[in-house]
């Protein structure tokens, strides 16, 4: 499914009635079954745009269109054919790693056994065998976004939304868990977009890669990686990713420099 | 290994021995002393006071009396306590109409309403486990409102994308979510319950008996020993309940300790 970003701006109000404009035009279509990775600065409005698109928060302007060649019936709610990954999981404590899996499909009515079937083979092929029974506290970073991954698998849904999925966890546990992304691409093949503040993760995992200016958010530019699939961890010593992260890091250099600054700005007494 | 074993084994150890030292210390300073019974009791007359009580079985009586009431009162207040605060919690209308009630009664002493309570209830059983309830009621509402309002709003979020619907999100997010304020507002009214009853029965209870009787009845014919025997049972029974209550609160929300 291809989706079609037209001129969203974004604008929070803020408690002494200030306003912050956190996307302004931002037009982009995301293709079918490409990986696009967004990179940016801390308050970009990146999150915001995956909220958007996703159907969790209504864009201020501009419009969010998804295309499907199949679908001749009237057009279905935005987040229907979404789904989200968040940075901290947001899964419900007081279910146990196969409860949370299958929350989903509990809540769209499927029956006990079909969705414990279900959430067990996906529990399986992300590695968390054994856990089902385990209640999210008991797990580590890794493992709760590992449910997290396969609470959201489990809709089946054509888009993938992640955002900022690996930003909390430790470094070696991300490169585990950028591999396993990358294999369950290979697999299922979904419209992905993934918001991202790391230059190699967004090198490693994407098809295209949106380098995003400092607030307000705009497109700086959109670099196309053109390595190979299937990747892995290996990649990021070749020159090809060499070359594709020093242009992204000379092009967002600057933005994080205008974002500190904007930072302190806003950090200091008025 | 060896040191922290040997601590282990003194941290056991020693609670025990403190209560056991302080009865002994007592014991002799009330018979070196000749302390008058009717001032201090020593434990070994307490402890006969109590045999002769559960000999006749009043003790028996008494409390199981007054753990009913008890359990009246508190259930009461738990339902309705709950049922107002999730009501508040998940409807603004409401909780903007039951603001200047909660506001006004909240603070009220709720003891204060026992004259008014034995005019319109008499001093019978109603009277006891209305005003145990009415207190109970507002610890038990407020917790469960805050909880309800202190759900995290990203697992609101979570759940609408996992395609719940608005009363799905209710049922399966925000009830489960304010499950640890809602058991932490029955421990407080279960207290409180506790003390309103107790009190209840030491006002105008002459018929009914009840630990408070007990001890009110106790203390008006000076039978000190009776009296400490009473505050004995008083404070086990307590203990029991709040401990009984929170083995029963991890029983039915295991995950609410793992956080």
């Amino acid at each position: 499914m291809n989706i079609d970003v037209k001129d969203v701006r974004q604008v929070f109000s803020l408690r002494n009635g200030s306003e912050v404009v956190a996307l302004e035009g931002f037009s982009h279509r995301f293709k079918s079954g490409q990986f696009t990775c967004i990179l940016g600065p801390s308050g970009c409005g990146k999150s915001t745009l995956a909220q958007i698109v996703g159907g969790i928060e209504p864009a201020t302007q501009g419009s969010v269109k998804i295309e499907s060649e199949d679908r001749s019936s009237a057009p279905v709610p935005l987040g229907s054919d979404s789904v989200m990954v968040w940075q901290n999981q947001n899964l419900f404590p007081w279910r146990t790693i196969l409860e949370n899996v299958t929350f989903g499909l509990q809540m769209a009515g499927v029956s006990r056994a079909e969705r414990e079937q279900k959430a067990t083979r996906l529990i399986n092929s992300v590695g968390l065998r054994g856990f089902e029974k385990h209640f999210p506290s008991q797990l580590s970073g890794g493992m709760r976004q590992r449910a997290a991954l396969a609470r959201a698998l489990i809709m089946d849904r054509p888009i993938l939304l992640m955002d900022e999925p690996f930003g909390a966890l430790d470094a070696q546990t991300k490169i585990v868990m950028q591999e396993e992304l990358l294999k369950i691409f290979e697999e299922t093949r979904k419209t992905v977009i993934f918001v991202t503040h790391s230059i190699d993760e967004a090198i490693l995992l994407g098809d295209q890669v949106i380098v995003m200016t400092a607030r307000p958010g705009k497109i700086k530019e959109v670099i196309t990686v053109d390595l190979p699939r299937p990747r892995s961890f290996d990649l990021v010593n070749t020159p090809d990713f060499g070359r594709l992260f020093d242009k992204a890091f000379h092009l967002i250099r600057d933005e994080v420099t205008k974002a500190m600054a904007e930072m302190n700005l806003v950090g200091a007494p008025s | 290994m060896r040191e922290r074993s040997k601590t282990t084994w003194m941290e056991r150890v020693l609670p025990t021995l403190s209560v056991i030292g302080f009865l002994i210390v007592w014991q002799l300073f009330v018979d070196i002393r000749q302390i008058p019974t009717i001032y201090l009791p020593s434990p070994l007359a307490i402890a006969k006071s109590f045999v002769s009580m559960t000999e006749d079985g009043s003790i028996f009586f008494h409390l199981s009396v007054t753990v009913l009431r008890i359990f009246a009162g508190f259930l009461v207040a738990a339902f309705a306590g709950i049922v107002m605060g999730l009501l508040m919690g998940m409807s603004r209308l409401f909780e903007r109409v039951a603001d200047p009630w909660i506001a006004a009664l909240y603070p009220l002493p709720k003891i204060s309403l026992i004259p008014l309570l034995i005019i319109w209830l008499g001093t019978g059983e109603s009277y006891k486990i209305v005003i145990s309830a009415v207190t109970a009621f507002f610890p038990i509402a407020m917790s469960t409102f805050a909880g309800v309002r202190q759900v995290d709003p990203g697992l609101i979020k979570a759940a609408r994308d996992l395609g719940a619907n608005p009363a799905q999100v209710q049922l399966n997010v925000v009830l489960p979510a304010s499950i640890p304020s809602i058991f932490s507002g029955l421990q407080l009214g279960m207290g409180v319950a506790i003390i309103l009853v107790v009190a209840a029965e030491m006002i105008g209870s002459s018929g009914q008996g009840g630990m408070g009787f007990l001890l009110i009845n106790a203390g008006q014919v000076m039978d000190t020993e009776r009296v400490f025997a009473s505050l004995i049972v008083l404070t086990l029974m307590g203990a029991f309940i709040i401990k009984g209550q929170q083995w029963l609160d991890h029983k039915l929300a295991p995950w609410a300790s793992f956080r």
